[in-house]
């Protein structure tokens, strides 16, 4: 197995560290090395094991891709029925955080055409004196080559 | 003197007693024969004294009046602020942010080659799921690392997590087998494990109806008294260990088993 495809361990140890310090109150508790390794793991399967079932229901229902009430139902499925309501709750939240981002953007983008114009305008104005100036020094040349050529 | 006095700071009054003539500390407008107290002591009329402190003490209970009640307010203030932000912090419940990466998961799951496309929120709920489990089994190995009176939670705790929850049963891979067998060992009462081997690999043995019935359903003959085998199976009545076949003997003859022992 890669180390691309283990969960990190770090985040690992911060989820583990949590549940522990909620369980006892008396004392620090430590995690051995292995155990750690032994719970990246753990998530890595039951993801797969998750995916894979899900996947299996997405396939039944003559779908190619896997949304979440394919994975609401390969849970129920894979006897982890508790985790649905939370994961629903959390769900919301997330849609609700993205669809505040997405005002945000939306409002970014109109401001962008304004301050586009403007910097166009200020370009074009600009612009346009460079071109002249350009033609000017054209029709210098030329005027040099063509007298070059009469004498 | 008075400007000295007020461009220090000081009150023009100080010094002064009554509203007699402004007269230092130091002097002593009275004979001595008046005074009881000591001879650079200046003792004002009583009058003065009542005229000035009266107002005074009325002063200072006003001051503490007002002073009590701004005290009060303010404790009174601090406990809303407090109730207030017991109440916010009650609200938040969520305080851990552990989310796992979503794009490691979307890793993990494209591994498997039968999937193939994957919605956004998708990942989204897997990181959540993988947590709510990761919590979930954490809890089942502390469970263990307590009952073994322990203050680390190691690999074999989580295995005999696995091995106790059902739900856990795709997990039994990354468990190593010594302590898969330690555990089921362990787990399971004395008396169901086997000490033979399998019913199938004993051999057979004929056994008279007669001499059956007087054994019984699982027993061997020593002499005659029938000695019952604890670990022979129910289901295959006839089946022996091999070093059992000499010691079963043939029935007796019916006459010497009615002649009485004298005989």
């Amino acid at each position: 197995m890669s180390e691309a495809e283990e969960l990190p361990r770090s985040i690992m140890r911060r989820v583990v560290k949590y549940k522990l310090s909620r369980c006892s109150e008396d004392g620090e508790i430590s995690v051995s090395k292995d155990g750690l390794l032994a719970f990246s793991e753990s998530g890595r399967i039951f993801i797969h094991y998750l995916s894979a079932t899900a996947n299996d229901i997405c396939k039944e229902s003559k779908r190619q891709i896997i949304n979440v009430e394919n994975v609401f139902k390969a849970l129920e499925e894979t006897e982890f029925p508790e985790f649905v309501c939370p994961l629903k709750a959390s769900l919301e939240e997330f849609r609700k955080k993205n669809a505040r981002k997405k005002v945000v953007v939306s409002k970014g983008k109109e401001d962008e055409p304004k301050k586009k114009r403007k910097l166009e305008g200020e370009s074009s104005d600009k612009g346009e004196g460079s071109e002249k100036g350009e033609d000017n020094d054209k029709g210098e040349d030329s005027d040099k080559g063509v007298s070059g050529d009469d004498q | 003197m008075d400007n000295q006095g007020h461009g220090h700071g000081q009150n023009p009054s100080m010094g002064i007693v009554g509203n007699g003539p402004q007269l230092p500390y130091g002097s002593n407008p009275y004979q001595a024969s008046h005074i009881t107290g000591s001879p650079g002591m200046v003792v004002a009329s009583p009058g003065t004294i009542q005229s000035t402190g009266q107002p005074a003490a009325t002063q200072l209970g006003q001051h503490q009046l007002a002073y009590q009640q701004q005290q009060q307010q303010l404790q009174q203030r601090l406990q809303a602020f407090w109730a207030n932000q017991y109440q916010e912090i009650k609200k938040v419940t969520d305080f851990k942010n552990h989310s796992l990466p979503l794009a490691r998961i979307k890793k993990i799951m494209k591994a498997d080659e039968d999937v193939r496309m994957i919605s956004a929120e998708a990942p989204v709920i897997f990181a959540r799921a993988c947590e709510m489990f990761i919590l979930e089994l954490t809890l089942r190995s502390w469970n263990h690392t307590e009952e073994n009176k322990r203050r680390t939670l190691q690999k074999n705790d989580i295995a005999a997590a696995i091995t106790r929850t059902d739900i856990f049963d795709f997990l039994v891979d990354i468990v190593p087998r010594e302590d898969l067998k330690d555990e089921v060992l362990a787990s399971m009462p004395r008396g169901t494990v086997p000490v033979t081997g399998p019913a199938e690999a004993l051999p057979y043995c004929y056994i008279p109806p007669q001499h059956a019935q007087q054994v019984g359903a699982a027993g061997v003959m020593m002499g005659n008294k029938p000695v019952m085998d604890p670990y022979a199976q129910q289901s295959h009545p006839y089946n022996m260990a091999p070093q059992m076949w000499p010691q079963l003997l043939p029935p007796p003859p019916p006459e010497q088993q009615q002649s009485s022992p004298d005989q």
